[in-house]
């Protein structure tokens, strides 16, 4: 146990939470001065920009495939930092992951349905 | 522990005068250590549960979009050159922020800091007020333009439902949001969490979390694509 101040408040916590609370951000190898979800933050952030401005070009496949490429990252950022996912039980992966197969089969099923029937 | 044990563990010379004592006043042993987190596990776990029904429901809605936007692309595309898409830009901040917030806030109550929890849950709450305040502005700007529910015949013919469904019922998580984020605030006033014991600040964040999630996926697939 240690003693901490916040807010000119003294609180006794254990160690392991003290270290969870000065945990510092690594993204692809590198660490940086900021707490791990500031730094998830400032990257989701800096995504959306991206993301905006890809979407100010003209449209193309390329670009589209891009932007749904950076939503896909950028949930599984929430989900693996702010949802714990990175340390929780995995079988929570799987609650998550199942309907989500599920459904992109069913809209790929949809997708090849004409419009206008097939006669 | 329970009462009788608590009591039975001191000698009759030494014992206090009969009082009350409940669980939360009880000391935190092992055993219930092991009690809270297998509760806390248990509850996140039926959270995730309760998320995945939504993730089905969410899904089903984006999926309606996916394939309006592969059979008329020209109509989203007309869409989006009346959306105001700074505004909902600055609405997708607010509620990356509130996330932000709320992370922060379960960093609190994780070293045993209950006002720094209040403070990041009451900005957290502010913005997703803002974020359901400017979702109205937004569907009046849209309303304005032609773009209702229902556009049968006009040039929006079947975007309105396929657009107002899955982000009218989006907001409708926000406001939920908010409400439990004062709900949670008003128990840490109570005193009702700490360090040990803070499982229902948790599933309220995966429930939070989730609804961001859902926005990002939204913000890209209704606005940007």
């Amino acid at each position: 146990m240690t003693e901490v101040t916040h807010d000119t408040e003294t609180h006794i916590v254990d160690a392991h939470e003290q270290e969870h609370y000065d945990e510092k951000f690594s993204f692809v190898g590198r660490t940086f001065n900021v707490p791990t979800y500031t730094g998830v933050f400032a990257l989701l952030g800096g995504l959306t920009v991206i993301e905006v401005l890809l979407s100010r070009l003209e449209h193309s496949s390329i670009i589209t495939i891009i932007m749904l490429a950076l939503a896909v990252f950028k949930a599984g950022l929430v989900v693996w930092f702010y949802m714990h996912l990175n340390k929780d039980n995995r079988i929570f992966l799987a609650t998550l992951l199942i309907p989500v197969v599920l459904v992109i089969l069913a809209v790929l099923f949809l997708s090849i349905v004409p419009v206008g029937g097939y006669s | 522990m329970s009462e009788m044990s608590i009591e039975s563990a001191k000698t009759p010379a030494e014992a206090p005068a009969p009082s009350v004592v409940t669980h939360k006043d009880a000391p935190v042993h092992g055993h219930d250590n092991m009690h809270i987190a297998e509760r806390a596990e248990n509850l996140k776990f039926a959270t995730w549960l309760y998320l995945a029904s939504e993730v089905v429901i969410f899904a089903s809605m984006i999926g309606v979009f996916i394939v309006f936007r592969i059979q008329h692309p020209e109509i989203v595309f007309k869409v989006h050159e009346t959306t105001n898409i700074l505004l909902v830009t600055l609405n997708t901040f607010l509620l990356l922020t509130s996330s932000w917030a709320m992370v922060m806030g379960l960093r609190e109550i994780r070293v045993n800091n209950p006002k720094g929890l209040i403070r990041w849950f009451g900005l957290m709450c502010i913005l997703g007020t803002i974020f359901v305040g400017l979702q109205y502005v937004e569907y009046q700007e849209l309303a304005h333009h032609g773009i209702a529910l229902f556009n049968q015949g006009n040039e929006y013919d079947g975007f309105g439902m396929r657009f107002y469904a899955p982000t009218a019922f989006h907001g409708a998580h926000v406001i939920i949001g908010v409400l439990w984020g004062l709900f949670v605030i008003n128990n840490t006033r109570k005193g009702n969490y700490d360090s040990k014991n803070y499982a229902g600040i948790e599933v309220f964040g995966l429930y939070w979390h989730f609804v961001d999630v859902v926005w990002v996926i939204l913000f890209t697939m209704l606005y940007l694509v």
